[in-house]
């Protein structure tokens, strides 16, 4: 199972993380300060450094610098506390590779761990093939078995984000940050309304469902019905 | 905070109290000085007025003698030699001897060419001889002999301690004066300032209503008072506004809390199955969700409001962000029975924040379609007019009152008509703070219906040459 290092200062936090990422399967390294942290993720073996943007000795930003000056390239997941614009920003200019802000809703954390943890090549690939579905990325066109889908171009690129990403659990939030390219929806709900209509489209009456609503969390698109 | 607040003013007002006693010591020299200088000078010109004076009387006096028939001449001396140490005179041969009057004999360094000098006699009175410096002119007389006539300048001398009494007298007085002035000056200054300090003080205890005097506005002390005012003004404004936040934040928390906490109390008693109490658990964390996005926007809110943010700034189309915001919001207006309408006419690039415009423009979008009826219409427009590029949206809903158009960009203001509408209170300030930072203008209007713009101003390069250009290139 993969293995995280968290790097995150404030006690009861970190507890819950470990909590439910340990009951999550995966196996977990902690660290209270930047110094401390530092050291651990330059020992290596880690497969995702989840840091949390202000940390006692070392800011968390300064240690994900540091690590990739030294082409310590572990994908980077920063945590930070509510309110500064530029942040989320700064973090990846540091180079971090996903922001999440605190409060955030521990499937949140969950799923981004895992887009981390999979991360899509993204490949030349002209066509992409999810079980019956198929999207031929040249054409623009999409079918599920031999019944052609007719889709806004809104809903091809969720469908195309969805199947770079078969059985994963995608957020709202990740969906509107990449499919729409924008942050901060006024309410989350917007995108459910955008893909039920995509999951209208795509699992007619009768048929096995392959978009799944993860309750209270996203979606998944399911491979293997 | 009273002992913070002794610590702080104390050891302030024994400086302060030297620094006055130095005040006035200063502006005491300065006044003696002065004086002293004008003294001085008076005292150099009176000299030199009066030793000019006596000299023209001694010079007048020798040729009037010379003038005199040569018998006559030793009459003249002895009569002017007489006067009581005050006018010396005498005649003397070619050898310097004396013939008549008072004086020993022709001093030395006198020439006689009937011009005043100051020069050191031997005079020759009944009661012995006495050495005087007297102004004294020498003439030559016809038969070789010389004539001098002088007269004392210890007359002068008098003179000159009568300006030195005077001085002295005056300066006594003109020292204490000036002493007083630079203590009442200081004093009132200081008096000035402690007041200040006492009136600060009742303002930092907490009494924001007080304000400092302010005498003549021209004054550089009424200056400040008025500046500081000013500021108090704005510091009981935002103190307010801030216990009015403080009191809607309280609410808007308290109504999901309340639901959570009764959810979760029902289903701990009553829930029989683990679906029933998973199904609880869901409801209670869409409770504190809401209430996390209250929190959510609200520190984005103040973020925005303090923020000084330009790093995000770029060339951006807003009529590409309008229409981004329309598309999203599409399904939602057709689940409502409400027509989204779009009238996209500018693709000027305005400089700007991305993705907050894009949060400005679909809270309008949000507001507009939870404010319309079922069957309303709903206008989203971008255009051009002759100095800014505008975003509007308008709806068909209930308006605004012209009243409340202010206090609805406010936190959490809703107006009366939309208090049923979930999780509106926000929107509306959000936008307002996105508006500031950027610099643009937030205009609300009624119609029928509601209208809120955004004007972003054209850049004006180049002055009105570049928007000569601009209007000669549509």
């Amino acid at each position: 199972m993969a293995k995280l290092l968290l790097i995150e200062d404030d006690e009861e936090t970190a507890e819950e993380i470990i909590g439910e990422l340990t009951h999550r399967g995966y196996e977990l390294m902690h660290a209270a300060t930047g110094t401390d942290g530092l050291d651990l993720a330059r020992a290596g073996g880690h497969d995702v450094l989840i840091v949390d943007r202000l940390l006692p000795g070392l800011d968390g930003l300064a240690v994900i610098e540091t690590l990739r000056r030294e082409q310590i390239r572990t994908p980077v997941l920063v945590l930070s506390a509510l309110g500064a614009l530029d942040e989320r920003v700064k973090g990846l200019r540091a180079g971090g590779d996903d922001y999440l802000s605190k409060p955030f809703a521990l499937v949140e954390l969950v799923a981004r761990i895992e887009a981390l943890l999979r991360r899509p090549a993204e490949g030349r690939e002209t066509r992409l093939r999810v079980g019956p579905l198929e999207l031929d990325l040249i054409e623009r066109s999409a079918t599920r078995g031999a019944r052609t889908l007719d889709l806004s171009p809104r809903e091809f690129r969720l469908l195309e984000y969805m199947m770079r990403r078969p059985d994963q659990m995608v957020t709202r939030a990740m969906l509107f940050e990449d499919v729409w390219n924008y942050r901060f929806v006024p309410d989350s709900n917007l995108v459910d309304v955008h893909m039920g209509k995509l999951r209208h489209k795509v699992d007619a009456p009768g048929e096995e469902p392959l978009i799944q609503n993860v309750r209270g969390a996203g979606f998944v698109l399911r491979a293997d019905v | 905070m009273c002992a913070v607040q002794g610590l702080f003013f104390v050891p302030m007002f024994s400086q302060f109290r030297s620094t006055s006693i130095r005040w006035a010591l200063a502006i005491g020299c300065a006044f003696f000085l002065c004086i002293a200088v004008l003294f001085g000078f008076v005292y150099w010109q009176a000299t030199v007025y009066l030793t000019q004076h006596f000299d023209r009387l001694i010079e007048k006096q020798a040729s009037t003698v010379a003038a005199l028939p040569p018998g006559d001449w030793n009459g003249a001396v002895r009569e002017r030699a007489d006067s009581d140490r005050v006018a010396s005179a005498g005649i003397f041969d070619a050898a310097g001897r004396r013939i008549s009057g008072n004086i020993a004999g022709f001093p030395s360094n006198l020439v006689p060419d009937g011009v005043a000098a100051g020069v050191t006699i031997t005079r020759v009175d009944p009661d012995g001889p006495h050495t005087q410096l007297i102004r004294a002119v020498a003439v030559k007389l016809g038969n070789g002999e010389r004539l001098v006539v002088g007269r004392s300048i210890q007359e002068d001398d008098a003179f000159a301690k009568i300006i030195e009494r005077a001085l002295a007298l005056s300066l006594l007085p003109a020292l204490a004066l000036a002493m007083l002035a630079g203590a009442l000056l200081s004093r009132g200054a200081r008096q000035r300032i402690e007041d200040w300090t006492a009136l600060v003080g009742q303002i930092y205890a907490g009494n924001l209503q007080q304000r400092l005097p302010v005498i003549a506005h021209d004054e550089p002390f009424d200056k400040l008072s008025a500046i500081i005012n000013g500021m108090l003004d704005h510091i009981e404004q935002l103190v307010g506004q801030l216990a009015n936040v403080g009191n809607d934040i309280a609410h808007d928390l308290r109504t999901p809390l309340t639901r959570v906490r009764a959810t979760l109390e029902r289903a701990r008693e009553n829930a029989q199955t683990v679906e029933e109490l998973r199904g609880a658990t869901d409801r209670a964390i869409n409770g504190l969700d809401q209430s996390l996005n209250v929190i959510t926007a609200l520190l984005r809110i103040a973020a925005i409001e303090h923020g000084r943010r330009t790093t995000g700034f770029a060339d951006i189309d807003l009529a590409e962000i309008a229409g981004t915001a329309v598309e999203l919001y599409d399904p939602f207006a057709d689940n409502r029975h409400v027509q989204l309408d779009t009238d996209f006419r500018s693709a000027l690039p305005i400089v700007g924040d991305r993705d907050l415009l894009f949060e400005a423009a679909a809270n309008l979008i949000d507001n507009a379609i939870k404010f319309t009826p079922e069957g309303g219409k709903v206008s989203v427009a971008v255009f051009r007019n002759s100095n800014d590029v505008v975003l509007q949206v308008s709806d068909t809903g209930p308006g605004i009152g012209e009243a409340e158009r202010e206090a609805v960009t406010r936190r959490f203001y809703r107006a009366d008509k939309s208090r049923r509408a979930p999780g509106a209170g926000l929107g509306l300030s959000l936008v307002a703070a996105i508006v500031k930072l950027h610099g643009f203008r937030l205009d609300i209007r009624g119609g029928p219906g509601c209208i809120i713009e955004i004007a972003c101003p054209l850049p004006v390069a180049g002055g009105a040459d570049g928007k000569r250009n601009q209007s000669v290139a549509e």
